[in-house]
């Protein structure tokens, strides 16, 4: 009975044995596989993020040495809303994407983005890849 | 107990002829069904294998392409920003057409630049360690990443400026330092040689852009780092 008992633990643990085996090779594989596609879609995500703060970014800096020249414009509204804008761009964890309130900040600094072009009274154009890149001239 | 061993183990000699054996033991046929109900589950172990690790490393491969993806394109974000900046001003003050133009076209340069490059990095392949990144990175024509001593002989191997030395000087230096006298000829070598405009022309052109509007050099001083 108790030989038995063996013989029919040792087929289970046979099965076992091997099952694991498959899952150790099939585990590294699957995980170099999962890392180049997660890859692929991370870098095309975080560059959309990238992309879209560096823009903001660029365009606010630009604008705050500008706007420093004029004397008129030292506590204008335009420049407490290009200094609110600027520190929450900077505050941002654009390159985290575990970021929890990502979508939330995102949305605050798009916001604040409009609301700093009426007050420039412009209409920037990013030219952003996507929407497909056409001379003007 | 031996036999289990035995029978996944050891490949059984002479398979086939064995089947119809009458002679045979019959522990063959039942080391055969054996063998192959073993097989079958390593393969599904395999398959559960590739589900989990998969499952595992998309997340990991995702956080670290995002982290790549935005930590470079964004500062092409940056230069698209600052040209936008500037073309939003010349807008307001009646600039010439012909800067307002181009603008427009080193915008157009930026994405075509920003196209390339993302490219590459999509195409980056799991073994991609620093050194990989980094000779990958140097490929893709990105001065920023290469310190400034380097520069120099970095741009001198590509051969995007192989028929112009003087020109890799121009273009290893800060956009600051740049007269606008080589400006002129850039684009054709540009064109001609490569598959898309390099960072350091359209750098370049910016700088002489600021310039040519009247607005003080300070404006690109967050494009420094580039």
């Amino acid at each position: 009975m108790a030989r038995s008992q063996d013989m029919f633990d040792a087929i289970v643990m046979a099965e076992e044995r091997f099952h694991g085996e498959g899952y150790r090779e099939g585990y590294e594989e699957g995980s170099s596989m999962g890392v180049v596609e997660g890859r692929r879609y991370g870098t095309l995500h975080g560059a959309k993020i990238g992309s879209e703060i560096g823009c903001y970014r660029g365009f606010a800096l630009v604008w705050k040495c500008l706007l420093h020249r004029c004397p008129a414009e030292k506590d204008s509204k335009k420049v407490k809303v290009l200094d609110s804008l600027l520190g929450m761009i900077q505050k941002f964890p654009y390159d985290d994407p575990t970021y929890d309130k990502l979508h939330e900040d995102l949305d605050r600094i798009r916001g604040k983005f409009k609301q700093l072009c009426s007050l420039l009274n412009v209409q920037p154009d990013f030219k952003i890849p996507a929407e497909g890149s056409v001379l003007s001239f | 107990m031996s036999w289990v061993r035995a029978a996944a183990l050891v490949p059984c000699p002479g398979d086939e002829g064995d089947v119809f054996d009458e002679e045979a033991d019959e522990t063959l046929l039942v080391q055969r069904e054996w063998r192959n109900h073993m097989h079958r589950r390593i393969k599904e172990g395999y398959r559960d294998g590739v589900d989990a690790g998969k499952a595992v490393a998309l997340q990991q491969g995702f956080n670290q392409g995002y982290k790549k993806g935005a930590e470079i394109i964004i500062n092409y974000g940056q230069l698209r920003g600052t040209l936008s900046a500037l073309l939003s001003w010349c807008h307001l003050h009646g600039n010439s057409s012909a800067l307002i133009s181009k603008i427009h076209n080193l915008l157009d340069a930026v994405g075509q630049c920003e196209e390339y490059v993302l490219k590459h990095l999509k195409s980056f392949t799991p073994e991609s360690h620093v050194v990989d990144l980094l000779d990958s990175i140097q490929d893709m024509d990105l001065c920023h990443v290469v310190p400034a001593e380097e520069k120099i002989d970095e741009a001198k191997d590509e051969r995007l400026y192989e028929n112009n030395a003087e020109f890799n000087k121009n273009c290893s230096k800060s956009p600051g330092e740049i007269d606008g006298s080589s400006t002129e000829r850039c684009p054709t070598q540009q064109h001609a040689h490569s598959e898309s405009p390099s960072l350091p022309w359209i750098l370049e052109q910016t700088a002489g852009l600021v310039k040519q509007l009247g607005v003080p050099v300070d404006v690109l001083q967050h494009l420094k780092q580039l």
